[in-house]
C-alpha cells in the first residue's frame, strides 16, 4: 500500500514505477506508452483491460491523441469525445477510478492525472424480470447496472424533484449505492435515518441487495421483511410516488425500497391497472391466502387432536375414513407432507428447467397418489397441504411467502400442543410482534394499528382511483395531496 | 417537558385501550350475577352503573388535567410526600397486580373447563405468557395499537353473539320494573364493578396525545363497554327463560353452545379460543401496570427486566397453586372490592384532596 502514501510526482517514469509496484500480478492492467501533441510529449495510459470499452479507448482517447497535432491541453480540453473528465492529484483516487474502469492518463512534467469514463464491464441486456413476472406494466426489468436502472426509473419520472444521492458501502468492494427519493414527497427525517444506517456499515463488500437489507433493517429478529426487494421499475416508481425511498446497490438486479408496512407486501404495481373492483377481490383473495397458508394445516392438526367435537358427524366420518388406515398422528402426518412440499419447492427450484420438471412430476406422483395409496397419509391431508402450497405462492412477494412458510411450523406445533388455543395464541404473538414492528422508524402495523383510516383506501380493497388523492400516511409523505382531482 | 414523547398514543387508541380493559373476564358471568339479583330488569342497572362509571372517569381525569405528564405514581408522591406516596404508589401496584393474577388464572379456568381440561395449568400460563411479554415489554404504544388491532379483529364476536336474539322471546323481559327499584339499586354494585379497567387512566392519561379529548374519549370508552354489556345481557335475558339465567355459570358460553353450522358444531370452542384475544386486552394492561409502577418505584427507565421476573412468578406461582373454581371467585370478589375503593372511592377523595391542596398552594402564592 506505499503507493497510496506517495504523492504524484512529475516524471513520468516514478509514477509508472508507483503503479507497477502497486499492482503487481495484475495483468489485465494496461500501460499504454504514447507521444501526443505539439511538441510531442511522454504519456502514459493506464486502464484495466477488463472493465473498460475497448472502442472507446481506441477512438475516442487514442486516437485524437496520436493524430491531432495540437497543444496538449487543447487537445485534452476539446479534441477528447469523452464525457466524463477529471483532474486529480491523489493516487487513491486514480487507483480507485481505474478500479471502477475509467482510464488514467498521466502525462511527463505533469503531477496532475486525467481520468477518463470508459466503463465497459459485462452486462446483461434489459429484459423481463424473472422474480415478478408483469401481467399488465413495463416488461422491463433492473439488470445489474446501477446506472441502467436508474434510467429505467428516470424515463417514470422526468422531474427535477427526483433526487439521487450517491454513496459507498464496503471497505473491498466500494458497492456504489444509490438513494432515490422525491424531495418534495419523502419525510427527510426517513431520508436522514436511512442514510445515516447505510454509512454506518463497516464490511467488507455487499454482493446483493439482499444483504445491504440485512444490515440496515430495524429488527434482524423478525421472521418478516421491512423492505421491499423489487425488479420492476414501475414498482419502484410507484412506491417513490407515494412518498417511499428507493434504493439502487449497483451489481445487483433487484432494488430495495422503504419504508414498507406489512400490508404492502400484499400489493403489486398491477393492482393499480387493473380494474378496482377486480384488483380488491385479488387482494381480498391474497390476505384470504395469507391465512389459509399460516393456519389451515394447524387448524386440521388442531381440529383432530383436540376439538373433534366442532366437525359435524358426517364429516367426521368422512376424514375417519380417510385417515383409517394412517398409523401417524396429525402432527405427524402434516409435518412429514408440509416438509415434503417444501423440499419439492427447494429442488424444483435450483435445478435446471428440464430436470425441474421431473422433480415436480415425481414428486406429484409420488405424494399426491402413491402416498395415500400405500397408506401413509390421508387423503385430506394431501388436499389441505396443496392448497396450504397454493395460498403461499399466490403471495406476490417472494420475501413474504417465505416468511409464512415458515411461521406455518411453530403454528403447527403449537396447534398439537395446545389446538385452537396455541393457534390464538400464536396469532396474538404474530399480531405482537407486527405490531411493534418498524421499517425506517415507521409501523409495520399501518394503517391498522395504529389506525389510519384515510390509508384505508388502498389496503384489503383497493378503491378506484380517482377516490386516491392522498399519499399514504404510512410512508411519512410531507406532501400529502397527490391531486387534488382528476381531470382538468 | 414532554416525558413521554415516543409513546404517546392517539385518542382512538385511548378509547380503545380503555374499553378493551372494561370488556374482559366479567361479561362471561355478567348476565348470571345480574339475574340473580335484579332478574331480568338487570339491564337497568348497567345503564345506571355506565352513569356512575363515567363520573368516576370524569373525576380521574379532571385530577389527571392538572399536571399532565404525571401517572398516579408521580402524583402520589408529589402530593404525599416521598413515605405515604410511596405507600399509595405501592398499593396502586398491589391492585394491578392483584388484577392480572386474577384475570389471568380466570383465563386458565375458563379455557380449562371448555376447551382444554387435561392441559395442566402451568402449561397455559406458560403460553399465556409469551404473547403477554411480546406486548408488555414495548410499552404504552404498543399497547395502544394492540388494544386497537383486537377491536378490529373481534367485531364480528358481538353479531355473532346476536344471532340467539332470533330465536328468543322478547316477553321475558316484561314487565319492567317487575319487582320495584331496590334490586336493581343492588344490582348497580355489580355493574359498577364490570366497567372496571377505566381506572388505569391514572396510568395511560400522560401517553395521550391529545389531551383536550381524554373527556370525550373516556365517555365513548365506557359507552362501548356499556353497550356490549348490554347486547350480551339482554341476549341472554330474551334467549334463556328468566329463571335459567341464573343457573348457568357462563350463560354467554352457553348462549354460544346453541349456534350451530352445516360445517361447524360447538362454536363456543372457537369463539372462547378467540376470546382470549378479548381478555389479553384486559390482562395485559394490568401486567403493565404492575410492572411500570414497579420500575418506577425504583427508578427505573427500562422494565424489561421488572417484567421478565413478573412473568416468571407467574409460571411459578401456576406451577405451585392450581386454583379451583371456588377460589378464583374469591380472587374475583377480593378484585371487585379493591376496585370498588380503587376506581371510584379513591378518585373522588384524591380529587377533592388535589383540589383543596392547589387551592391552598394557589392561595399562598398570591
Amino acid at each position: 500500500m506505499n503507493g497510496t502514501q506517495q504523492t504524484i510526482t512529475h516524471s513520468l517514469d516514478m509514477n509508472e514505477q508507483t503503479l507497477r509496484d502497486y499492482f503487481t500480478k495484475t495483468p489485465d492492467l494496461i500501460y499504454c506508452h504514447i507521444w501526443i501533441g505539439e511538441p510531442k510529449k511522454r504519456a502514459l495510459l493506464v486502464y484495466l483491460n477488463t472493465l473498460v470499452d475497448k472502442n472507446s479507448i481506441n477512438n475516442n482517447i487514442i486516437d485524437p491523441l496520436l493524430f491531432e497535432t495540437k497543444q496538449i491541453e487543447t487537445i485534452i480540453d476539446i479534441q477528447l469525445p469523452i464525457g466524463s473528465k477529471s483532474y486529480t492529484t491523489k493516487w487513491e483516487h486514480v487507483i480507485q477510478h481505474v478500479f471502477q474502469g475509467e482510464t488514467a492518463l498521466l502525462l511527463d512534467g505533469d503531477n496532475r492525472v486525467l481520468l477518463l469514463d470508459t466503463q465497459g464491464w459485462p452486462q446483461r441486456a434489459i429484459a423481463e424480470p424473472q422474480i415478478e413476472s408483469s401481467l399488465k406494466g413495463s416488461h422491463q426489468g433492473f439488470i445489474e447496472t446501477c446506472e441502467k436502472n436508474i434510467a429505467l426509473i428516470r424515463r417514470y419520472l422526468p422531474h427535477q424533484q427526483l433526487k439521487i444521492e450517491e454513496t459507498t458501502v464496503g471497505r473491498r468492494g466500494h458497492t456504489p449505492v444509490s438513494i432515490l427519493y422525491l424531495e418534495d414527497v419523502a419525510h427527510p427525517e426517513v431520508v436522514q435515518e436511512l442514510k445515516d444506517r447505510i454509512e454506518q456499515i463497516d464490511v467488507d463488500t455487499i454482493v446483493n441487495t439482499g444483504e445491504l437489507m440485512q444490515l440496515i433493517e430495524d429488527n434482524p429478529f423478525s421472521p418478516f421483511p421491512q423492505f421491499l426487494l423489487t425488479e420492476r421499475p414501475d414498482a419502484a416508481v410507484s412506491n417513490l410516488l407515494q412518498g417511499r425511498i428507493v434504493i439502487v446497490v449497483d451489481r445487483s438486479p433487484s432494488v430495495m425500497i422503504g419504508p414498507m408496512t406489512f400490508i404492502t407486501f400484499f400489493q403489486t404495481v398491477d393492482d393499480y391497472s387493473t380494474r378496482w373492483m377486480i384488483a380488491s377481490f385479488l387482494r381480498l383473495l391474497r390476505l384470504l391466502a395469507f391465512f389459509m397458508a399460516i393456519f389451515l394445516p394447524s387448524a386440521y392438526i388442531a381440529a383432530l387432536s383436540f376439538h373433534y367435537e366442532i366437525i359435524p358427524l358426517n364429516l367426521l366420518l368422512t376424514v375417519g375414513e380417510s385417515r383409517e388406515r394412517v398409523p401417524l398422528p396429525p402432527i405427524l402426518e402434516a409435518i412429514l407432507m408440509e416438509l415434503a412440499i417444501e423440499m419439492l419447492r427447494e429442488a424444483g427450484l435450483r435445478l435446471p428447467a428440464p430436470i425441474g420438471q421431473t422433480v415436480g412430476i415425481v414428486g406429484g406422483v409420488v405424494i399426491g397418489q402413491a402416498a395415500v395409496e400405500a397408506g401413509i397419509v390421508s387423503n385430506i391431508m394431501v388436499v389441505i397441504v396443496s392448497l396450504t402450497a397454493i395460498a403461499s405462492f399466490i403471495i406476490p412477494n417472494p420475501d413474504m411467502s417465505e416468511s409464512i412458510r415458515l411461521l406455518r411450523f411453530p403454528m403447527m406445533i403449537a396447534a398439537s400442543l395446545f389446538g385452537l388455543v396455541g393457534m390464538v395464541i400464536g396469532f396474538m404473538v404474530i399480531i405482537g410482534h407486527l405490531i411493534s414492528l418498524e421499517s425506517l422508524g415507521t409501523p409495520a402495523g399501518s394503517p391498522f394499528a395504529p389506525a389510519r383510516l384515510r390509508d384505508w383506501k388502498d389496503t384489503v380493497l383497493r378503491f378506484p382511483l380517482w377516490m386516491m388523492r392522498t399519499r399514504p400516511l404510512s410512508a411519512r409523505p410531507i406532501q400529502l395531496t397527490r391531486q387534488k382531482k382528476f381531470r382538468k | 417537558m414532554k416525558r413521554y414523547q415516543f409513546n404517546e398514543i392517539t385518542t382512538m387508541q385511548y378509547i380503545f385501550l380503555i374499553s378493551g380493559i372494561q370488556i374482559g373476564i366479567g361479561i362471561l358471568s355478567l348476565p348470571a350475577q345480574l339475574a340473580d339479583i335484579a332478574n331480568t330488569d338487570g339491564w337497568i342497572a348497567i345503564v345506571i352503573g355506565w352513569g356512575i362509571s363515567i363520573i368516576a372517569s370524569m373525576l380521574i381525569i379532571k385530577t389527571m388535567e392538572k399536571h399532565k405528564q404525571d401517572t398516579i405514581f408521580d402524583l402520589s408522591r408529589r402530593y404525599f410526600g416521598r413515605i405515604f406516596g410511596s405507600l399509595l404508589h405501592l398499593a396502586f401496584v398491589a391492585y394491578a397486580l392483584l388484577a392480572s393474577m386474577t384475570v389471568v388464572f380466570t383465563a386458565i379456568h375458563v379455557i380449562q373447563t371448555w376447551v382444554l381440561p387435561n392441559t395442566p395449568n402451568y402449561l397455559l400460563m406458560m403460553l399465556f405468557m409469551l404473547p403477554g411479554f411480546l406486548i408488555a415489554r414495548n410499552g404504552v404504544r404498543v399497547l395502544g395499537r394492540y388494544a386497537e388491532f383486537v377491536f378490529y379483529l373481534t367485531l364480528w364476536m358481538p353479531v355473532l353473539i346476536a344471532i340467539p336474539l332470533q330465536k328468543g322471546s322478547v316477553l321475558h323481559m316484561l314487565p319492567i320494573l317487575k319487582e320495584g327499584w331496590a334490586p336493581i339499586f343492588q344490582a348497580v354494585k355489580t355493574t359498577v364493578l364490570s366497567f372496571l379497567g377505566f381506572e388505569l387512566a391514572f396510568v395511560f392519561y400522560p401517553f395521550l396525545k391529545e389531551k383536550k379529548h381524554a373527556i370525550k374519549a373516556m365517555i365513548i370508552a365506557n359507552s362501548i363497554s356499556a353497550f356490549t354489556f348490554l347486547l350480551i345481557t339482554v341476549t341472554c335475558f330474551i334467549f334463556f327463560s328468566p329463571d335459567e339465567t341464573p343457573s348457568l355459570v357462563w350463560p354467554t358460553l352457553s348462549l354460544l353452545k346453541t349456534i350451530e353450522f352445516s360445517f361447524i358444531e360447538r362454536f363456543e370452542v372457537i369463539f372462547l379460543s378467540f376470546y382470549l384475544f378479548v381478555m389479553s386486552t384486559t390482562g395485559i394492561p394490568y401486567i403493565f401496570t404492575t410492572v411500570f409502577g414497579i420500575s418506577q418505584l425504583f427508578k427505573k427507565q427500562d422494565h424489561t427486566i421488572v417484567l421478565v421476573i413478573a412473568v416468571c412468578v407467574f409460571i411459578v406461582v401456576s406451577f405451585l397453586y392450581n386454583p379451583s373454581f371456588s377460589h378464583i371467585q374469591t380472587m374475583g370478589s377480593w378484585w371487585e372490592r379493591y376496585g370498588l375503593w380503587g376506581a371510584y372511592v379513591f378518585p373522588t377523595c384524591l380529587f377533592i384532596y388535589v383540589s383543596v391542596v392547589r387551592w391552598f398552594r394557589g392561595g399562598k402564592k398570591k
